[in-house]
């Protein structure tokens, strides 16, 4: 038989397919998947995924049992510890990140030895509530769909060219974000990125420049603004919570000015926003250098489509309308009613009016990250009642006068600069649970302003710019999967030090004026 | 009795599906199945082009299969990304990696496979709480032949694929050139997405590479039983092809290398018989490995037998396939 006669039927002479199901126990035909599942738990590979666990806890209690440091009381040492292995797991991702939380609970009970209750009051602040309805208020005001209607506002002012478009882009998500939070307005805006990205071209790996102008509008916007309210992001709530809680004295009228309110915050925080606007799409430009500027085409279909989805209805309107009420009653109400209060009397009126669905809140948020905060903000609580932040802010201290960082510069370049290190390491609301309690006492300990360097570490923590699961818009909008992980890197360098440039000129001269 | 009924009721109708899956898979038995795996890059869619080329024939079925990790994480901020991702699709947009199954088929266009005429049919199923769920479009072509672009969801890629083959059987699985190849200690914990699956999966894998793409195929044999197993099957697929077959065995000292003579001319006996002409038969003498790699990255693919050693056994005594796989410049089908 010649090459030239030989006929062979493929499936049957050559590679076979292997029936891996065949005489198997019924678990394995259920699939291979879930068998390699259930081997992750059982074989050493659970054991390499959980090693920072094991270490944080070997290491958290070899430290606990050590001989206490000389001014550190007992309790204080275990509540450091127990930071420690809370910072390592926050960092590493060791185990799934509400354990932790869970974990620091425990830990109050058994190692503190905290009556439950009291831990279980310490959970739930204003602050928490505020984190919890801003969330619930984010999910019913994405749920309302108003994208497309924002975005062809902004086009009808900024005309078709990419870089006015990018600039309103900024402007809109940044105006929005400081009220509503950043997470709310990436969600809700991604598809409006996504819409002029789509209408520019069919394949979009042709002006992936263009998507990352577009898209990086819409994350810096929000990203810029997050820190300009008290309600742009959970770290704000958390700081204001730390101010009250470790300076406010009811019998001390001087210690009024550490009830932070909203206009107050806005007053400190507002011009970090404006300042850095001008910048954002200069700084796109000069990165990306987007294929074309001209925007006509996507523009002519997005009316097209604004056009078929009628006039502004009812549930719009009243959208609107919640939301307007929301926010000025924070602005205008908070330091009586709380900053929680009135978000969870936003998000009940959606409820009642029947914006939302409680299913779609129910789904829509991810209430570990509640615990989270709620866990670490318990935690630095009980730093400072054992005395322990008072004790590593005096270490800091000394550590800051051996490198002659005392004044009023090097003392905020220090702060902000580790405050950025440990939000690059982990989310930045985690970050300044972690370390506020630490720099607010080292600020008072040192003679400055807690006030001021509250704000410093609040503000820091939102220039963890280099990946996406740096921030929470961040996170939103590389899940498009329209950007790659290294253009975070590539603009978030540029961007980190225009932001601490920035911050470091207010710090310097404008927010001493206000104390 | 209402208790019973409920009891019997779900037993009937898993009979019922059992026999129905059984059918399907007796069926896809009879064709030449080829998973080809993308993730966007363009190394990655040189598995799509050789998905084309093996199969050509009307006997073969081609799976162009991306998978998508689900969308968890604390970072969004308590948001979590599934609104997001449900608003962009309601939207009209697509999920990621939707861009690279077009692509993927403009790259079958382009080889030859068009399937624009052929019948679509389109499912989307729930997995692991993911809006999106798996989505598959299945285009059944006149003579029986289907090409299916599936978006998978899994927690990771390298468990989506392998979940994947239990969907099957197939008979081939198709990667990208790896990015990252761990030591065989580190990959014990820590193992890149192709070599989990050059590693774990059932049928044999082809780790697709730009280099030689039009050359023929040289089988790397050792004399055993399974490298003759290697040489029948392996040759019906380039005949298939119309590639040409070159042999080498390598001896690893010179005392070894009568056995690798031996070994090449069986293999040779065997095309023969088969009615196959071998284009050139090689003897090498050195590490196997090495003189593999050296020889073969002159040809278009390299043919190595699986040796089926557990992890254990590839810790301690190493895997020649494996490392040909991680060292190789050109194309490797590791056959088992």
């Amino acid at each position: 038989m010649s090459a030239e006669q030989a006929s062979f039927l493929l499936a049957r002479d050559s590679l076979l397919a292997n029936e891996v199901s065949s005489g198997l126990h019924r678990i394995r035909r259920r699939g291979y998947q879930r068998y390699v599942l259930w081997k992750n738990f059982i074989d050493f590979s659970l054991l390499w995924k959980r090693r920072w666990f094991i270490i944080a806890m070997f290491l958290g209690f070899a430290l606990m049992t050590a001989p206490t440091p000389a001014g550190l009381t007992h309790q204080g040492q275990i509540v450091l510890c127990m930071s420690l292995i809370s910072t390592i797991l926050f960092a590493s991702e060791a185990v799934p990140l509400p354990t932790v939380p869970l974990l620091i609970i425990v830990g109050e009970v058994v190692l503190l030895g905290i009556d439950p209750t009291v831990v279980a009051q310490s959970l739930m602040t204003d602050s928490v509530l505020f984190i919890m309805g801003s969330l619930m208020l984010a999910v019913a005001v994405v749920k309302q769909r108003l994208d497309k209607r924002i975005a062809w506002w902004i086009v009808r002012i900024t005309g078709t060219n990419l870089y006015a478009i990018s600039f309103g882009l900024v402007v809109v998500c940044g105006l929005l974000a400081a009220f509503i939070g950043e997470h709310t307005v990436a969600a809700m805006m991604l598809p409006v990125g996504v819409t002029l990205i789509s209408l520019t071209s069919n394949e979009p790996t042709k002006v992936r420049n263009v998507a990352a102008v577009l898209l990086f509008s819409i994350c810096y916007g929000c990203s810029i603004a997050g820190v300009a309210t008290p309600s742009g992001g959970a770290r704000n709530a958390i700081m204001i919570s730390y101010w009250k809680s470790l300076f406010f004295n009811p019998e001390d009228p001087a210690t009024n000015r550490y009830i932070m309110d909203y206009l107050h915050w806005a007053l400190y925080a507002f011009p970090m926003f404006l300042l850095r606007l001008p910048f954002v799409t200069l700084l796109l430009a000069w990165t990306f250098k987007p294929e074309t500027t001209d925007m006509t085409r996507s523009i002519a279909r997005l009316r097209t489509q604004v056009a078929m989805q009628g006039p502004m209805r009812g549930s719009e309107w009243m959208t609107i309308l919640i939301f307007g009420v929301t926010i000025t009653a924070w602005v205008g109400f908070s330091q009586h009613l709380g900053l929680g209060t009135i978000a969870i009397a936003g998000t009940a009126a959606f409820l009642i009016f029947g914006l939302v669905r409680w299913e779609d809140i129910n789904a829509g948020v991810n209430w570990g990250v509640i615990w989270l905060y709620a866990a670490a903000i318990s935690l630095g609580v009980e730093m400072k009642a054992t005395g322990a932040a008072e004790w590593v802010a005096h270490s800091m201290l000394h550590g800051m006068q051996a490198v002659n960082a005392n004044g009023l510069f090097p003392f905020n370049f220090t702060i902000s600069v580790l405050t950025i290190f440990v939000s690059n390491t982990m989310t930045a609301g985690a970050a300044v649970a972690v370390l506020a309690p630490i720099v607010l006492n080292t600020a008072v300990a040192s003679g400055h302003d807690p006030l001021a360097t509250g704000f410093l570490s609040a503000i820091s923590s939102a220039f963890g710019y280099l990946t996406p699961a740096a921030q929470p818009a961040f996170t939103i909008v590389y899940a498009s999967g329209y950007l790659k992980a290294s253009d975070f890197m590539k603009i978030g360098v540029r961007m980190m030090i225009l932001s601490f440039m920035v911050l470091m000129l207010l710090a310097q001269y404008y927010w001493p004026q206000l104390s | 009795m209402s208790l019973f009924r409920r009891n019997v009721l779900p037993d009937r109708q898993e009979a019922a599906i059992q026999k129905t899956v059984s059918h399907l898979r007796a069926q896809r038995r009879n064709r030449f199945r080829i998973l080809a795996c993308i993730d966007g890059t363009d190394e990655s869619f040189i598995s799509v082009r050789k998905a084309a080329r093996f199969g050509a024939s009307d006997e073969c079925d081609i799976i162009i299969l991306y998978v998508r990790p689900i969308d968890t994480g604390l970072h969004s901020g308590g948001l979590q990304v599934r609104l997001a991702r449900q608003n962009m699709m309601e939207s009209g947009f697509e999920l990621p990696g939707v861009s690279h199954l077009k692509r993927a088929l403009d790259i079958l266009k382009a080889e030859g496979l068009d399937v624009s005429d052929w019948s679509r049919e389109v499912q989307n199923q729930d997995a692991w709480g993911d809006p999106a769920g798996d989505n598959k479009i299945e285009y059944k072509g006149p003579t029986g032949r289907s090409v299916v672009l599936k978006l998978k969801t899994a927690p990771d890629v390298a468990v989506g694929i392998l979940d994947q083959y239990e969907l099957g059987p197939y008979n081939l699985i198709i990667v990208g050139a790896p990015s990252r190849w761990r030591s065989e200690f580190r990959s014990l914990f820590d193992s890149g997405v192709v070599q989990t699956i050059a590693t774990m999966a059932p049928c044999s894998v082809m780790v697709a590479r730009k280099q030689n793409e039009r050359m023929g195929f040289l089988f790397a044999i050792d004399g055993t039983a399974r490298s003759m197993q290697l040489v029948r099957r392996g040759a019906v697929l380039a005949h298939v092809m119309q590639r040409d077959i070159s042999l080498l065995s390598v001896a690893p000292d010179e005392a070894a290398r009568p056995a690798a003579q031996e070994a090449v001319a069986n293999a040779q006996a065997l095309l023969k018989a088969m009615g196959i002409t071998t284009l050139e038969a090689r003897v090498a003498v050195g590490d196997v490995a090495t003189s593999i790699v050296e020889v073969g990255n002159n040809y278009g693919t390299i043919v190595v037998n699986d040796e089926r050693r557990t992890k254990m056994e590839r810790l301690l005594r190493g895997s020649v396939a494996t490392e040909v796989v991680r060292r190789a410049a050109t194309s490797v089908l590791e056959v088992r």
